[in-house]
């Protein structure tokens, strides 16, 4: 009998804590590294440093251009090394609002956009995206201009996308941690302007 | 690597039945060849366990919308790995 | 699924925020990365695991309950325990 067999009628929750004490007791994890590793994930792994990027784009161009050609390297000036997939960021334009799903999975830039929302793992999401993007957007408030081209970037494989938002106007003068206030992890993901 | 940016490419097409990356929407499709992306394991052979599996080059690969459901504006750029696609 | 039509509206506010609607969610997620790690299966063979899902349970468990379903069929699959 198989563990696949055995407790599928067991509420979730218990199941998975069965599957746990299995696993612990065979020595293949410990409580305290499951913790741990939590503990770090809801620590490190937020929005605030995909924003941080975004920021220091938009105040050095330097620092864009190596953003946009190497995004790993870009994250690793910021303290962001190890990612542990490609980091492809797109630019949004006056022309072009990017916006990123996984169609077969719900691949996700976890460690600079902290874990998913679970809209984006959603069926809705992942089969319309590609599809009707401008009413997907629409669903989240972003009406974009008629004239406005979108890009939809398919996570297919060992890249991680995450969009660059345009700077918003009137923010010339301020100083790069407000800047990155101002970035949403949904504008990350294109699902909003900023 | 095989295919440069701005080449066309086309998807194969085929339904295997073993673990692959090519999204069902894009399969027979032709597209443009955006970048290349990194080299790296062929999902299909990982999944498997294949010894050793190929490495292949993976393309960012870009459609239109009116191409791939007959309407809309947008474009789709998939990553697709090398022995995903032909030449049209 | 991409282009599959049927699906409704985006679950955007509230509901849909949470990346983890329960602890066993949060814990599931622990889990495939600690088994990750240990060398037990690779990230392809755990979508391939989801993917190989009977398409009823596929649509009708919610994400975390598949990456549970797919995380014992490997453990099985290896004679894991």
């Amino acid at each position: 009998m198989t563990v696949h067999e055995d407790h599928e009628d067991l509420p979730v929750a218990a199941r998975t804590r069965r599957l746990e004490e299995r696993l612990i007791a065979a020595g293949l994890t410990t409580d305290d590294e499951i913790d741990e590793y939590l503990t770090g994930l809801y620590t490190k792994a937020t929005p605030v440093n995909g924003a941080q990027m975004a920021a220091r784009a938009w105040a050095d161009g330097r620092y864009r251009d190596l953003l946009l050609s190497d995004g790993n390297a870009a994250a690793a000036e910021l303290g962001f090394s190890g990612l542990g997939y490609q980091l492809q960021v797109v630019a949004n334009t006056a022309d072009t609002h990017n916006v990123i799903v996984c169609t077969l999975c719900s691949c996700y830039p976890v460690s600079l956009l902290g874990p998913s929302p679970g809209w984006y793992k959603s069926f809705a999401y992942r089969s319309r995206t590609v599809r009707e993007p401008r009413a997907v957007l629409a669903e989240f408030g972003l009406a974009l201009p008629e004239d406005a081209g979108i890009s939809v970037w398919d996570s297919t494989s060992e890249a991680r996308y995450m969009v660059l938002p345009q700077r918003p106007p009137g923010t010339d003068g301020l100083a790069e941690g407000d800047l990155a206030a101002l970035v949403t992890r949904n504008g990350l993901i294109g699902t909003a302007l900023v | 690597m095989t295919y440069q940016a701005g080449t066309r490419v086309r998807v194969r097409t085929g339904d295997p039945d073993h673990h692959t990356r090519v999204p069902r929407y894009v399969r027979g499709h032709t597209g443009e060849v955006v970048a290349a992306l990194g080299r790296w394991t062929l999902p299909d052979d990982s999944a498997r366990g294949v010894e050793p599996p190929r490495v292949e080059t993976c393309y960012a690969v870009r459609f239109s919308a009116a191409d791939l459901w007959g309407s809309g504006e947008h474009t789709v750029t998939v990553d697709l790995w090398e022995s995903y696609l032909d030449r049209p | 699924m991409g282009g599959q039509t049927g699906f409704g509206p985006v679950p955007v506010g509230e509901n849909g925020e949470p990346a983890f609607a329960a602890d066993w969610e949060a814990r599931v997620y622990a889990l495939a990365t600690m088994l990750r790690r240990r060398g037990l299966f690779n990230s392809d063979e755990l979508r391939d695991a989801i993917e190989r899902l009977p398409p009823e349970r596929y649509l009708s468990a919610s994400y975390y309950e598949r990456w549970l379903a797919a995380i014992e069929t490997l453990v099985a699959e290896k004679g894991a325990l």
